[in-house]
């Protein structure tokens, strides 16, 4: 017995070693090949269903994270983490294959559970979502890993204040590792539904619109004239060495856990939406899509999971300014910067922006590294206070039809606000339901 | 002199109106891309009273120093209170948050 265990280490060993040396990070998909743990067929999805032993609710973080997988957002990752992979992430930031990864996607539970419903490894458990049958795990492997380890190695920091630190110091006991597969796949729900891009569909949309170079925008934010050239510009510096119409910015808001004090997701996405639709980018250079993540404000860690999940939708290239996905002043502003330069080529380019304000000299929108005049920041508590008052910012600050968005988007999902609270927190409507399905 | 903190009013064309007409528009000082806004200023007491009242507001403490995310109900009574009474210290602060 104790041989045979040893020469399977062996065998494992030889293969990763092999696996590694093989890697090529600039694959588009990442890894080569697009994920899809999707079963559409209501049949062999009860079949598999009923293989399961135990069934398990979930919460919203692990549904997210199961449907960005099962779509292949997270490609190649099928499944949740096992030791291996996450172990390999905090000592060099790559998935024990080789292929760079910065966030582990983990599934934990407590030890209490475990035993409670008797969960072994080789179990195929039933994974519940708003009470419906909605994915299976297949438990390969139930390990603990040193949470602070996972913090500091992700974070840089071991500070409960950091949100992403709090969220991993959160984790159960014990981690449940092993392929996921979506039985039940959720319904979109509007306005949502009109911007759902999973990256088979994505590129679909990217080849249907000619785009030769698709280049990402991160966003959690309603967009300002800051946001727009920010997006302009890296569409410049894309279409540099293409022709025009081969060339679009394809927008991808995150959609996930909201804090008190965000923009609703709704007024998000759509006024996002506004800026095609009113010819800011004409048609056929803009495309709005999302993500379902919570973020974790790894700053340049993010930047990272960030471009994989782009390229895996059929991006190019991909937007970075100032403080991306940073959180408090763990992060220096450029942190995501500097980060590309010393990992391998991902297959993306960055685009490495610096800031854009408004000069009231020049009168205009203009870039950190052009103007030599004294500049008018934008900032986000001054354009959350001038919204709050209602009050219609100048068209150098925002557009029309985006403060006019903003506000329908307000009065009919956020409860008149648009900013998060505790009643949108409470009634929001959800982004997707799970359909009913009997098992 | 005792510290204050500032409460930003941003000025539309219907407030504007109104401040001209009550002889107060040189108030308004420009901010942001052409946005005016006035300052009310509220003293240390009123700012802990408002951050009690409206637990979504904040001090910005480490920059501006100015109290943000106030409902928007307080910001448009604020603003009558300064009509009435045509000032922008904590005595406006005070009629706002006694009404």
């Amino acid at each position: 017995m104790a041989k045979k265990r040893s020469s399977k280490k062996v065998s494992a060993g030889r293969a990763r070693k092999k696996a590694v040396a093989k890697v090529d990070n600039t694959l588009s998909p990442h890894g080569g090949k697009l994920v899809n743990r999707v079963v559409e067929d209501r049949e062999k999805a009860k079949k598999l269903a009923s293989k399961a032993k135990v069934e398990l609710p979930i919460r919203d973080q692990h549904a997210r994270e199961i449907v960005s997988m099962a779509y292949g957002f997270f490609s190649p990752l099928d499944g949740f983490m096992k030791r291996a992979d996450v172990a390999s992430i905090c000592k060099k930031m790559t998935l024990a294959s080789g292929y760079v990864w910065s966030i582990p996607i983990v599934f934990d539970l407590s030890d209490d559970e475990i035993r409670s419903m008797g969960i072994k490894e080789g179990d195929t458990i039933l994974l519940k979502y708003q009470n419906q049958p909605f994915a299976t795990l297949e438990v390969e492997e139930i390990y603990s890993f040193d949470k602070k380890l996972m913090a500091v190695s992700v974070y840089g920091t071991d500070d409960e204040k950091h949100p992403g630190v709090k969220r991993t110091y959160q984790y159960k006991d014990k981690f449940l590792g092993g392929r996921i597969t979506l039985i039940n796949p959720p319904v979109i729900n509007p306005p949502f539904d009109k911007f759902w891009y999973p990256p088979a569909k994505s590129r679909e949309k990217i080849k249907e619109f000619g785009w030769k170079r698709a280049v990402a925008h991160q966003t959690r934010n309603v967009p300002h004239t800051g946001h727009e050239w920010l997006m302009k510009g890296a569409w410049f510096e894309a279409q540099s060495d293409v022709n025009p119409n081969e060339c679009g910015v394809l927008v991808n808001c995150v959609v996930g856990e909201k804090r008190k004090g965000d923009y609703i997701d709704e007024a998000i996405v759509l006024s996002h939406a506004a800026l095609g639709e009113n010819g800011y980018f004409k048609q056929g250079t803009h495309m709005v899509s999302i993500l379902l993540w919570d973020m974790r404000y790894a700053g340049p860690k993010e930047a990272i999971f960030h471009a994989i999940v782009r390229k895996n939708m059929g991006c190019t290239h991909h937007m970075f300014g100032r403080d991306h996905a940073g959180v408090g002043d763990y992060y220096d502003k450029y942190a995501a910067h500097e980060i590309f330069k010393k990992i391998p080529d991902l297959g993306i380019k960055s685009v490495l922006t610096l800031e854009w304000w408004y000069c009231p000299t020049c009168a205009e929108v203009t870039y950190e590294g052009l103007c030599g005049h004294k500049p008018q920041k934008f900032s986000g508590s001054v354009l959350r206070s001038i919204l709050l008052d209602g009050v219609k910012p100048t068209r150098l600050i925002m557009r029309p039809e985006v403060f006019d968005t903003v506000m329908m988007a307000a009065e009919k999902y956020g409860f008149g606000n648009p900013f998060v609270d505790d009643r949108y927190l409470a009634e929001r409507n959800p982004v997707m339901t799970v359909p009913p399905m009997e098992v | 002199m005792a510290e204050t903190f500032p409460i930003y009013i941003w000025i539309n064309e219907e407030r504007f109106e109104k401040l001209q007409k009550a002889g107060l528009a040189d108030k308004a000082v420009e901010a942001f891309a052409g946005l005016k806004r006035l300052e009310v200023h509220a003293n240390e007491a009123q700012k802990d009273e408002l951050l009690k009242k409206f637990p979504g507001s904040k001090c910005d403490l480490s920059t501006t120093r100015s109290i943000e995310l106030l409902p928007r109900a307080f910001k448009d009574k604020l603003f009558e209170k300064v009509l009435e009474l045509k000032r922008l210290d904590p005595e406006v602060v005070d009629a706002a948050l006694k009404d």
